[in-house]
């Protein structure tokens, strides 16, 4: 069945992916979704404390910054394992976008607290840059005589916006960019949050002359910009795994329900019209499942530009294949499928989100051919 | 007589495919790259097939003791991307493809001795035949008889779709020795037989690109020697089953798909195409779909070249591969509007691109080497593992 295949001679990954599995079994994702969801909250904190126990949240922080300093390879098997289980706290949005820009940033006290505070879990870091069209966002910062800034305007699309104990933000200062830390207990932020189709919550949060002081401020200028596109890129990656890992997911599920149902005397999984579905769900699985282990091992060998091109096939490729393959399985479990009951609604429901977080496959194909046309 | 060979697998993969290039791109000739014909004739090839014969290189998998260049797999790929980048033509391989194979696994000392020097000197010419009018995808159920007499067997019957035998003067048949009832998968045998013994009979089929590239063979009360079957008589399935090895990742290869892409590109440029956002989004998807095809490509090769096998699982390659160069083609004709419905090449810009060419040739590879529906059976039963 479709997984991700990279070398493991040391054991590292077939470990991880265990201790994933391991952690599903105690904490079944879709009795924890359905749970969230009823709570109307945006996390679940206990599975929260869990994964940072387990080692997770400080994968890709490095030794010096309180993680494990992991890379990409190993971050596929953790999101790709994590997408199977079901398991739909905000990792990729949260731990590993806030991980990208602290480790692009230069040391600082603040830096520290907050790398250290997302990987033992104490901390709840919230990136937020995203306006109303899901670009960047026009926040503005006013520079104050200390050194700090008064930030006000809206962002969109936030991840555990009420959980959040920290916003990791970027605004439009005359400075350029700035990328700052804000206690999301400040004074004048008030937030708002909507439903997602998965069972939890995504906000919009307003800040209203937001005042940060100058050891607040983790960077300015060119190198924001920098480390937001490699933020998104490595989220995008995370997310892409995730989706490799619902799709292959989704396809047992319904290869296992095809083959325990039966009518006509016989279990549907016999009928070639129904043979042929699933054959194409698992080819649209196993493409989504190479085309992540390619972008990892193109940002491990090749130009930042060729991982940049991996990573948005892999990405479009996976969210594609998790869409296409859940709404599949759904239409195979017949009117079950319809049901809020049977978990094969809650796999296509994530893949939903996750296909729409930070760029759907059609605008990222275009993306992909837009820097390969405008190299060439 | 070829040149003798060295160890190639002990060379770096980067050593071996500069050699390798460096003499097919100086010995290969000009007007042969890049041909329009998929499946060139003998005598239109003949002069590579030789200079590829003289310099020990014709049968990459071959062992060197008996005139191959010993390739393990990993080298091979080598040997089969580079041969596709510089535009080689196909040469008629199915000695060098199937039948050496087969003897070289299955033959007897002898057969190897006498078939597969005269395949290398290109003095007999292979088809392969298989296919029956009825017996295509269902293939086990084929009728054409071998009846043992003697020292012979009579062959009675007739093949079809068998690729260039016009030009072959060998052919490798598969045979029905013994009528059984139920596994029909029993009572085949292989047997090697001249085309030029009487009661043979050709007739070329032009194919949708009016081209005759495949034909029908009827054999007529053909006595063909005992000593011509390969392996044991009645077990002739499980023999033709196991020849294909780490090949089969070759019918994946995106070569032709990027070929095709690469002729789209080139006709979408000269007609101001890349301007009109709605083709843009379509090529991307078929852009995006071969890059992706790489990846996919790239994870059997990887076990290959670890010194793993194969298994059922690499034919999802093949679906893709083929349907994808189908998308491909079709999005040439529809972008060429009005032109589409020429037969001849399209202007673009200073050059000409065969967009209809490559449309009909689309056609054929779901098709062949077991149509797409049946690689989906397969992949059902064998590595989903679904009931039958």
């Amino acid at each position: 069945m479709p997984q991700t295949m990279f070398d493991d001679e040391e054991g590292t990954l077939g470990m991880l992916r265990e201790s994933v599995a391991s952690f599903a079994e105690q904490n079944p994702g879709a009795k924890a979704l359905r749970a969230r969801r009823a709570a109307e909250t945006d996390l679940d904190a206990d599975l929260w404390r869990g994964m940072a126990e387990a080692g997770w949240l400080g994968l890709l922080l490095p030794e010096e910054l309180g993680g494990s300093g992991l890379g990409l390879a190993e971050q596929a098997v953790l999101s790709e394992t994590l997408g199977r289980s079901l398991l739909t706290e905000p990792l990729a949005q949260l731990v590993v976008f806030s991980s990208v820009l602290l480790k692009r940033v230069a040391e600082s006290n603040a830096r520290t607290a907050l790398a250290n505070g997302i990987a033992d879990g104490s901390r709840i870091v919230s990136p937020v840059w995203q306006g109303s069209d899901a670009e960047l966002s026009d926040v503005s910062a006013e520079p104050r005589p200390d050194g700090g800034y008064a930030l006000s305007g809206s962002y969109h699309f936030v991840s555990a916006p009420h959980s959040a104990t920290d916003f990791l933000a970027i605004a439009r200062s005359p400075d350029g960019l700035i990328l700052v830390s804000i206690d999301a207990a400040a004074d004048g932020i008030s937030v708002t949050a909507r439903p997602t189709v998965d069972g939890s919550r995504l906000g919009h949060v307003t800040l209203k002359d937001v005042v940060v002081s100058a050891s607040q401020v983790l960077a300015k200028g060119s190198a924001v910009q920098a480390a937001l596109d490699e933020a998104i890129e490595v989220t995008r990656f995370a997310l892409a795994a995730e989706l490799a890992g619902i799709a292959s997911r989704a396809l047992e599920i319904a290869v296992a329900y095809t083959r325990d149902r039966v009518q006509f005397g016989k279990p549907i999984a016999s009928f070639q019209a129904v043979q042929h579905r699933l054959v194409d769900m698992w080819g649209d699985a196993e493409f989504a499942c190479a085309a992540v282990v390619n972008a990892a091992d193109a940002a491990r060998d090749e130009t930042a530009r060729a991982t940049s091109l991996a990573i948005l096939a892999a990405k479009a490729r996976a969210g594609d294949a998790a869409v296409s393959v859940t709404r599949r399985a759904v239409h195979l479990h017949g009117a079950m499928g319809f049901t809020d009951e049977c978990d094969i609604g809650l796999y296509l429901k994530r893949a939903i989100n996750l296909n729409a977080t930070l760029g759907q496959p059609e605008v990222l194909r275009l993306q992909f051919v837009a820097l390969e046309r405008a190299a060439a | 007589m070829a040149e003798p060979q060295q160890d190639w697998n002990t060379l770096p993969d980067e050593d071996f495919r500069r050699i390798f290039r460096d003499w097919v791109d100086a010995n290969c000739p000009a007007e042969l790259r890049f041909m329009r014909k998929q499946r060139p004739l003998f005598d239109e090839v003949a002069e590579w097939y030789h200079a590829l014969a003289n310099k020990g290189w014709l049968a990459p998998t071959w062992p060197q003791a008996y005139g191959g260049m010993g390739l393990n797999p990993a080298k091979h790929m080598i040997y089969v991307e580079e041969w596709a980048r510089l535009g080689c033509p196909r040469i008629p391989d199915h000695g060098i493809g199937l039948t050496g194979p087969l003897l070289l696994q299955y033959g007897t000392d002898e057969q190897r001795a006498y078939y597969l020097p005269r395949i290398l000197s290109g003095e007999h010419v292979w088809c392969q035949g298989y296919s029956e009018p009825n017996s295509g995808s269902d293939l086990a159920s084929l009728k054409t008889s071998a009846v043992r007499d003697g020292d012979e067997f009579v062959v009675n019957g007739q093949k079809i779709w068998t690729t260039l035998a016009h030009c072959a003067n060998w052919i490798l048949l598969l045979v029905r020795t013994r009528k059984v009832e139920g596994k029909r998968q029993e009572g085949i045998s292989v047997l090697l037989v001249d085309l030029r013994t009487p009661g043979v009979r050709i007739r070329p089929i032009p194919n949708l690109r009016e081209e005759a590239d495949f034909c029908e063979v009827f054999f007529d009360d053909v006595p063909v020697p005992a000593g011509n079957l390969v392996g044991e008589v009645d077990q002739g399935w499980t023999l033709a089953k196991s020849v294909l090895g780490h090949e089969r990742i070759f019918l994946g290869a995106p070569t032709r798909p990027e070929y095709a892409l690469a002729r789209l590109e080139t006709l979408a440029e000269a007609t101001g195409k890349f301007e009109d956002k709605a083709f843009l989004s379509r090529y991307a998807r078929h852009r995006l779909d071969v890059y992706d095809l790489g990846s996919a490509f790239e994870r059997f090769a990887k076990v290959l070249r670890a010194g793993g096998d194969l298994e059922a699982d690499v034919s999802v390659l093949k679906i893709f591969n083929t349907e994808l160069y189908q998308r491909i083609t079709e999005e040439m004709l529809e972008i060429a509007g009005e032109a589409a419905r020429f037969e001849d090449d399209l202007d673009a810009g200073d050059t000409k691109v065969d967009a209809m060419n490559l449309f009909l040739d689309s056609r054929a590879p779901a098709i062949f080497g077991g149509s797409n529906e049946i690689q989906r059976n397969i992949l059902a039963k064998a590595v989903l593992r679904l009931p039958g």
